[in-house]
């Protein structure tokens, strides 16, 4: 990757750069008017077209196959490939997203406004250049409508791979249904053409003209499923988790190739697989008998919040899950102990309370996953923290600019070979030095954006939006609260990577 | 081994300390504390399924050193996990342990922890200990003849008896450890005070 332009705070002041030259601030003017003419309620909400889909098992193939399509739309590539935190961390990063578009597909306009200025905010953050030198802009109007674009088309394709192709007025409700999304995320939203006809024309155009092979679609067909972590829910498992993974990993690759557009397969050189066209549309058929099943079972949120419930938390179903798990896990050990003396190269897991540097560096700093650290990594953390708090402005601003300073602070004590950047190498060289003042700094902002109610305390429920889950070991004593000072020291001494956590681990850790 | 902790589940003890190695082992020579390592995870390997039939918990106390070969960690690991929710006989396995060390790091986490000074008690020190539920020790059997604590478990032995069996560890087996355990009973035991039993009272 190379340097990119104005997304990143520089140590030294640049030339005036295109855009935003400060990443901690969003384009002015960002929050979404009321787009002309609100869309009738019906677009939204409950009896939208869109809802019957949210929970139909086909959608995650369907979302999959969205996702490829957008990545490989080279400005959105390039985005994913410098922002992003898929690769290190899929599930946040998935469960983010279907909570936002729960938000922006529920019937309550207010949290879809709302959401969609944080939206708006947090992708004027997103820009930069590709390694080609090509400028990319999470806010060009013709990106965003590309983003909706795929999410309807592949909609649309699901049902008919599935077997049960949608009719033309269904399927034109389906279209107002995301022309009104984009609409409501404000005047520079972008604009899908107004017809279904045109659409596909604009559809086929950016398939044939636009699409290419970015490394970032590469990434997600073929490596993404190969290291996917280990939801929450399987953490303990990791064995189990592997060879599902080496299996399923191919077959969801090989399924996804074979139901992207035939041009857009043969310009990118993506392989044809001999019988991957049935598999695809099997599975497709497969995923759609779940409709048989009663209600409820396979609801999106509910699978969700099953793959992220984690032991420790404080959910009714954690203790049934906790002793699942720790018999899965027992027989793991025992499993282990009795297989004669396989060859075993790994860190000694859990062997102490800290961790190496080497661990932190992967498993928290490097957010993106490319194996150096970087603004990107940084402005990853204040995303994540920003929207697990639900901030507005200015505290996100303020929280960006925090995490901004912090990156100053590193680069100057870090960066030792000035690629501005910081590797694995330089990190373990210099680890003492990264508790500096603006990582207090980041401490202090995070503690006042936590503390809502702004008495020097955070009490249960600031907790629980920050950490999602009680009170429990980190906090000692009976008056359940968390000083200010407890509060940085315990964040200091994570973020320096000198003690693991049990409330910080999940917040930025968890996969 | 596995006979004295046979011996000692079926006699009734409900906690069990072996010392495995010491935190001052390291300074032997590299190729006997190899051989050392190897032959501990022969053994962890061979005896886990008997002692989490027999339902004891195993727990490994110290493992803090990074020279610790991985795959050695791992199965101690697996081995906690595995027996980890046994309720029989709790065997420690102190393993790179140092009785001191601990007492340190004990201190170490109590600082850390914010205490006031004047509100460190015992038990309070206690509690920052590893596996803060292990009681105090009664017995201590130091076999081979020689008579010292050795770094071993230092807060927990305050008031153990002790016992020195001239017979060397390896050949130590479940008759001697009922010979030391006869011994112990034979011992009165009153933890600084006068006799907490009166003549011809029975001990429990």
């Amino acid at each position: 990757m190379t340097d990119t332009g104005s997304s990143r705070p520089r140590r030294t002041r640049s030339e005036a750069t295109d855009h935003h030259p400060d990443p901690a601030r969003p384009t002015p003017g960002t929050p979404p008017e009321t787009p002309l003419g609100t869309p009738p309620e019906s677009l939204f909400g409950p009896d939208s077209q869109f809802h019957r889909f949210f929970n139909d098992p086909r959608w995650a193939l369907a979302m999959l196959r969205a996702t490829v399509l957008e990545a490989a739309h080279p400005q959105i590539g390039a985005a994913l490939i410098d922002n992003s935190t898929f690769v290190a961390h899929p599930w946040r990063r998935l469960r983010n997203t279907l909570v936002s578009l729960q938000r922006m597909f529920g019937p309550d306009e207010e949290t879809r406004q709302r959401e969609a200025a944080r939206l708006n905010r947090l992708h004027a953050r997103l820009s930069g250049t590709d390694a080609r030198n090509r400028p990319y802009d999470a806010m060009d109007p013709q990106v965003r409508a590309w983003v909706v674009a795929t999410l309807f088309e592949s909609s649309v394709t699901m049902c008919r791979l599935g077997g049960q192709p949608l009719d033309q007025t269904t399927m034109n409700q389906l279209y107002a249904e995301f022309q009104a999304l984009l609409a409501a995320f404000g005047d520079q939203a972008g604009h899908l053409p107004p017809t279904l006809q045109e659409f596909w024309q604009y559809y086929d155009h950016m398939v044939q003209e636009e699409l290419e092979s970015t490394e970032a679609l590469r990434i997600i067909l073929y490596k993404l499923f190969d290291h996917l972590p280990a939801p929450p829910l399987l953490d303990g498992l990791p064995t189990v988790w592997a060879a599902g993974r080496a299996l399923a990993g191919p077959v969801i690759g090989a399924i996804t190739v074979a139901s992207l557009p035939e041009p857009f397969r043969r310009r990118a050189g993506l392989p044809e697989i001999p019988g991957a066209q049935t598999l695809m549309q099997s599975a497709y058929v497969a995923a759609g008998l779940a409709r048989f099943l009663p209600d409820g079972w396979l609801r999106t949120e509910n699978v969700t919040s099953l793959l992220f419930l984690s032991p420790d938390s404080d959910d009714p179903r954690a203790a049934t899950l906790t002793a699942l798990r720790g018999r899965m896990k027992r027989a793991g050990a025992l499993f282990r102990l009795v297989t004669p003396f396989p060859a075993q190269h790994g860190p000694a897991e859990g062997a102490g309370p800290g961790r190496d540097a080497e661990e932190f560096f992967t498993a928290v700093l490097d957010q993106t996953g490319d194996g150096y650290l970087d603004w990107p990594d940084l402005a990853a953390m204040a995303r994540e923290l920003s929207s697990r708090l639900d901030l507005d402005e200015p505290a996100e601003t303020k929280l960006y600019h925090a995490y901004a300073e912090w990156w100053r602070e590193l680069q100057t004590a870090l960066d030792t070979d000035g690629d501005g950047r910081i590797s694995k190498e330089e990190y373990a060289a210099g680890v003492p030095s990264l508790a500096g003042p603006a990582l207090i700094r980041v401490a202090e902002v995070l503690f006042s954006a936590t503390d809502k109610d702004g008495n020097q305390f955070i009490d249960a429920d600031e907790y629980r939006a920050l950490f999602r889950t009680g009170f429990r070991r980190t906090v000692t004593g009976a008056d359940a609260s968390y000083s200010r000072s407890a509060f940085v020291k315990d964040f200091l001494s994570f973020m320096s990577g000198r003690e693991r956590s049990t409330a910080f681990d999940p917040l930025l850790a968890e996969a | 081994m596995i006979d004295v902790i046979e011996a000692a589940r079926t006699a009734g003890v409900e906690w069990l300390s072996l010392y495995a190695f010491s935190t001052e082992n390291w300074q032997r020579p590299g190729s006997e504390v190899d051989f050392l390592m190897r032959l501990v995870r022969r053994v962890v390997r061979k005896h886990a399924p008997l002692l989490h039939a027999r339902g004891i918990r195993c727990r490994f106390l110290g493992v803090a050193d990074p020279r610790i070969p991985s795959p050695l960690a791992r199965d101690f690991a697996d081995l906690m996990t595995l027996t980890g929710m046994n309720r029989g006989m709790t065997l420690t396995v102190a393993f790179d342990h140092g009785g001191r060390r601990d007492i340190v790091e004990a201190a170490r986490s109590l600082i850390r922890s914010g205490v006031a000074a004047d509100a460190v008690d015992e038990r309070h020190f206690a509690a920052h200990l590893p596996f803060p539920d292990t009681p105090d020790v009664d017995l201590v059997i130091r076999t081979s003849g020689e008579q010292r604590i050795s770094n071993f478990m230092l807060w927990h032995v305050a008031y153990a008896e002790m016992i020195f069996p001239s017979v060397l560890w390896p050949d130590f087996r479940a008759p001697h450890f009922l010979e030391c355990l006869h011994t112990y009973q034979q011992r009165d035991r009153r933890f600084g005070g006068v006799t907490p039993k009166a003549n011809g009272e029975p001990h429990s």
